[in-house]
């Protein structure tokens, strides 16, 4: 016999909490500890196959900075605290701010990485306990505008195809989406298809790892993407490529679009791109039988975002390119749970399933489900709105996962917002730097203490099954909530596990009505519509008709408008974000991989080669730079993958890209600024 | 009194097991019997999980629960060696039985040449192995090659060259040559695999050769070391075990399939490495396959010859840190470290995200190392040409050994 007793060796299979892919993995747990992520080959997503984050998530989980146990503030400090006494605070102050102010006087914020239960039971507990609309996610700064946008011109705001699907494309069109950074595994289909030998067209200011992967890749100017779509139409109309009968038969507005389109013949001075190459895109989309559209962040994060996804809609109606394998308009969701927490109604205007708010009937059905009244049919006030109103008339919030200071632009007037609240509790797993500004910190549990769910970007509703049990006194997200509503005397919150907080989300939304958990068990699972229990699911959106009342795609005539902020002399350069393979958001997680931290240990920002030379600035230098908002510092790194004038931050460190970046809103969705404002850039003088 | 290079035909006398597994079920019967009489401590056995297509690694200390790891998953494509070092410390503090199929054991020679795994602490039960087909293209295969919906499949098996598959209301076979032809059928390394008969096990065993009256209820058993003839005989001194001689004919059944096996994989390797092209040519395939890579460091973390602490590919004196594309170096390395202990397990190309064909690129250049040092991986505790192995006194003590002795390498 040996000397030690054989630890035990569990598979528990469950879904990435990094982006919106959803793939799955293996967390390895022995003697009840996780001790690493195996393959899960078994699953249709990724095949087992892993990025650098998938593979090392397990890594954070028993991080020693876990939060344990709730944190109060007394005075400058926080002290810890009994989960009644924190519960019992929070109850009590949450009650009297709603009865002093008002439904208005809350705001309610919940992270996109949570798993769609706990979404789905906080808008519960805001809109039963305080007749609130004022909830959101984190979907407003990265995929609002596809809501919006695909909503729009569709009928629905999700994804019209899977992932897999581009394999059957003859050609694949990215447009603003560094998928193999930010989205690896979508990422690894486009190698898959290149491959197969489908033409792919990178459309990107930078070129990036994507880029890299394409047979055309086109540079243009920043944000410019209408002039350049629009520019695409006119010649595909003009040469009458554009498919006649789907445009007669399925949409409307063409006229509307026609003539808008008639002005962009030559968009040079706008996009910076020869119209001979427009016209030579333009006629490869056109000319394809199936062409994709996949597209990211670079298309929704500006303050034209909305208008920029209808345009992406536009385009590929346009071509017919819509309804079937091989075709559609697809937003890469950027976290895990994206798509869900926009899908359970954590969001200001509408119920879980997208019902909307202000139709009476609908209310009058949640009322019901919930057994209350008096649900508020006005719109919520949106994530960043929410912070501008910090002290009037929003005077107690209520953060679940998210981290405001660094990952909001404009950091310093989140802080200064943040300080104006009566009352801020965050839930969250880290101490983070949001967490100063806090009155009660509880301790959430993380993904892989917990069950639930997460939908991907491609609207497939993947299991996250628990391996560990939480740390210290930590507690699954939703049943803090369980314990709330107990506290408040609030009724419909009885909830055991997260499969009833699901169920109870059933009942009351049509579209997911028949996902049950049952069929959720192996790991092709199911994608949403699905309405009842013998449903397949829908991979595939629109393919008889769209999704809008009427059944049609619609077609928007839409202007290029200019960002809100451009270079000029005294800010001469345009600053682009972005995300890095090595790391996710505000870095909470990934910061605590070795691996990850070894990869970037701290921020750098990409600079024309030709620029670093006018500036005498050298690769790995640090330098200084300034937007109208904040001054940062950071490495340079001089490369020709950025053209001149033009430099590219990630987003994932605090006095880092959002120091700099604009609050400015897209009218329609709300979202700010975050890919483009102006910067000088200035070498530090070494004291003499 | 069976002995070491001695063939056998043998049964379990459980009934239960019997049922459960196939052809025999000496396998489980001889894992069941080493945990019952505390040879080994605990078995690491593969069990299905969500369904057949998904093999999950399992560890069984009560052998009552043995059964659950009984009958074979063609789709299970899990390397054993490197989760022996990964997980249970490479056995150096406990007795462990466990099933391998030839990658797994060649995997383990290495991993012991690097002293992560300790051999003497394994009782090895060795599979034949004809390749294994990765879980989602084998559902896609079984859908559009079979027309079957794969859901419904109760069971696969490779047999005669053939994908057979048992579903509700039929069974239906497409031979490999076929699937292949298009796509599908195994894993390329697989293909190309020679290690079909894993004789560096204790004991190897499988279906092929298994003749007569006994067909399909009878293991076949080739003895293959002093510690493997213990146990055989145990258990069939305790009535575990029932065995008999294997025939001569059964003998030359099993021994041509072997052969049949090695000639397909000599095709494959011809046509794969040929594939590549010759001198800069294949440099430059391998350059712009690799150019994708994402430094996920999954090839890395799977490959049953890597163990270094400190990886190469982490000094940023050789590949800087943070960049994508991630530098040649980083690849070369690998190729340096690797290429001449490699045994074309295939798990680097799994589980690689970006699609780049790493093992068909090592096993292109261990193959060409074999040819000019003649030292073949993964068949006994020779020494690898190139690679590290930690202090010249640890290579000194092992090529003394001179054969596949296996020693405690672990005690000081």
């Amino acid at each position: 016999m040996g000397e030690a007793k054989p630890p035990s060796l569990k598979y528990v299979p469950t879904t990435c909490p990094y982006c919106g892919v959803g793939c799955g993995l293996n967390l390895v747990v022995q003697d009840e500890k996780l001790v690493g992520v195996e393959p899960y080959r078994r699953t249709p997503v990724n095949e087992g196959k892993l990025c650098p984050k998938g593979v090392s998530c397990w890594e954070f989980v028993q991080s020693p900075d876990r939060l344990t146990k709730p944190l109060i503030r007394k005075g400058d400090k926080f002290e810890e605290a009994s989960w009644d006494e924190a519960l019992d605070l929070i109850a009590k102050k949450f009650r009297e701010t709603s009865e002093k102010f008002g439904p208005k006087s809350m705001g309610f914020q919940v992270s996109c990485r949570t798993p769609n239960e706990d979404c789905y039971i906080m808008q519960k507990w805001a809109r039963v306990a305080f007749k609130t609309n004022n909830i959101d996610n984190c979907a407003r700064i990265c995929h609002g505008p596809s809501v919006a946008g695909l909503s729009l011109s569709f009928g629905s705001g999700a994804a019209t195809n899977p992932f897999e699907d581009v394999l059957n494309s003859d050609l694949i069109l990215i447009w603003g989406s560094n998928a193999v950074e930010a989205h690896p595994l979508a990422g690894r289909r486009i190698a898959q298809a290149k491959k197969k030998g489908i033409p792919i067209i990178v459309i990107d200011p930078r070129y990036s790892p994507t880029a890299r992967l394409a047979d055309t890749w086109l540079r243009f100017n920043p944000s410019t993407h209408i002039a350049l779509a629009n520019s695409m139409m006119y010649w595909i109309i003009k040469e009458g490529k554009q498919d006649k009968e789907f445009i007669e038969k399925r949409t409307k507005g063409f006229e509307d679009l026609k003539k808008t389109v008639e002005k962009y013949a030559d968009v040079e001075s706008i996009t910076g791109v020869p119209t001979e190459k427009v016209k030579e895109i333009a006629s490869k989309y056109a000319a394809a039988k199936n062409a994709v559209i996949i597209y990211c962040l670079g298309i929704t994060e500006l303050t034209t975002g909305t208008d920029n996804v209808r345009s992406l809609g536009n385009l590929s109606m346009l071509c017919g390119n819509i309804g079937r394998p091989g075709v559609g308009v697809n937003p890469l969701r950027g976290q895990n749970n994206v798509q869900g927490a926009c899908d359970m109604g954590a969001y200001p205007n509408v119920y879980s399933g997208y019902q909307k708010c202000e139709v009476p009937e609908n209310r009058a059905k949640m009322e019901k489900a919930w057994g209350i009244t008096g649900l508020p049919d006005w719109y919520g006030v949106t994530l960043t709105e929410q912070i501008n109103q910090c002290g009037d008339p929003i005077k107690a919030m209520y953060i679940l996962g998210l981290n405001p200071v660094v990952s909001y632009p404009d950091s310093n007037h989140v802080m200064r917002s943040l300080d104006k609240l009566d009352f801020l509790v965050i839930q969250d797993i880290f101490w983070t730097e949001s967490c100063e500004y806090a009155d009660v910190v509880l301790p959430g549990a993380c993904f892989a203490e917990k069950d639930g769910t997460f939908t991907s970007g491609e609207r497939r509703i993947n299991r996250v099954r628990k391996a560990v049990d939480p740390p210290g006194e930590a507690k699954a997200d939703w049943e803090v909530f369980v314990l709330l509503a107990k506290k408040m005397g609030l009724k419909g919150f009885d909830f055991k596990s997260a499969e009833d907080v699901w169920n109870d989300m059933r009942a009351c939304t049509p579209s997911m009505f028949g996902a049950i958990y049952a069929k959720m068990e192996k790991p092709e699972s199911v994608h949403w519509p699905c309405p009842t229990e013998e449903h397949p699911g829908t991979p595939i959106l629109h393919k008889e008709k769209f999704s809008a009342p009427d059944g049609l795609g619609t077609f928007f005539g839409i202007e290029y408008r200019p960002p809100a902020e451009v270079a000029d002399a005294e800010y001469p350069f345009t600053l682009m974000t972005g995300r890095l393979i090595f790391h996710y958001h505000t870095r909470t997680q990934t910061d605590r991989c070795a691996t990850l931290h070894y990869e970037v240990p701290e921020s750098y920002i990409q600079i024309n080669t030709e620029d670093a030379r006018q500036l005498n600035i050298q690769h790995g230098e640090r330098i200084k730079v300034a937007s109208r908002r904040g001054e940062i510092t950071t490495l340079a790194r001089v490369t020709d993958d950025v053209a001149p004038k033009v430099l590219y931050m990630s987003m994932h460190f605090d006095k880092g890209a959002n120091t700099l970046t604009n609050t400015a809103l897209d009218p329609m969705s709300k979202m700010p600024e975050l890919k483009h404002c102006a910067i000088k850039v200035e070498k530090i003088q070494e004291a003499s | 009194m069976a002995a070491k290079g001695e063939m056998f035909y043998a049964w379990t006398t459980n009934k239960g097991l019997a049922e459960k597994a196939e052809c025999g079920g000496a396998v489980t019967g001889l894992l069941k019997y080493a945990l019952e009489n505390k040879i080994v401590d605990a078995v690491l056995a593969v069990k299905k999980g969500k369904d057949l297509y998904d093999a999950v690694p399992t560890i069984i200390t009560d052998p009552k629960d043995m059964d659950q790891t009984a009958g074979s998953l063609h789709c299970g494509t899990l390397l054993m060696s490197k989760l022996v070092k990964k997980y249970f410390n490479g056995a150096n503090t406990m007795k462990l039985g466990i099933t391998i199929k030839g990658c797994d054991a060649m995997g383990l020679y290495e991993l012991a040449k690097r002293k992560q795994v300790n051999l003497d602490n394994l009782v090895m039960i060795g599979v034949n192995c004809g390749g294994s087909v990765s879980p989602v293209p084998a559902r896609k295969m079984i859908a559009e090659k079979f027309g079957v919906d794969p859901d419904k499949v109760h069971k696969e098996e490779i047999d005669k060259g053939q994908f057979i598959i048992e579903y509700e209301g039929g069974h239906k076979g497409i031979s490999m040559d076929e699937l292949e032809e298009h796509g599908f059928g195994r894993r390329t390394n697989c293909r190309r695999c020679k290690m079909k008969v894993p004789r560096q096990a204790d004991i190897a065993c499988g279906n092929w050769g298994v003749i007569g009256e006994k067909a399909g209820k009878a293991t076949f058993v080739e003895i293959c070391s002093e510690k493997g003839a213990d146990l055989f005989n145990r258990a069939v001194q305790s009535g575990a075990l029932q065995a008999e001689k294997a025939p001569d004919a059964g003998i030359a059944v099993r021994g041509k399939v072997e052969k049949a096996m090695f000639k397909l994989a000599d095709k494959w390797r011809e046509k794969d490495f040929k594939g590549l092209g010759e001198g800069a040519a294949r440099l430059k395939t391998i350059m712009v396959d690799t150019s994708r890579c994402i430094k996920c460091y999954s090839c890395i973390d799977q490959c049953p010859i890597c163990y270094c602490v400190e990886c190469s590919t982490k000094k940023p004196y050789l590949v800087p840190p943070g960049e994508l594309p991630v530098p040649f170096m980083f690849h070369m390395i690998r190729f340096v470290h690797i290429s001449d202990s490699c045994v074309n397990c295939g798990q680097c190309e799994e589980a690689c995200p970006m699609e780049i064909r790493n093992s068909l690129y090592m096993h292109a250049l261990q193959s060409d190392l074999e040819k000019m040092f003649g030292h073949v991986p993964g068949v006994d505790m020779s020494l690898p040409v190139l690679a590290l192995v930690e202090e010249p006194t640890e290579r000194a003590r092992l090529s003394s050994t001179g054969s596949d002795q296996i020693y405690d390498i672990f005690k000081k």
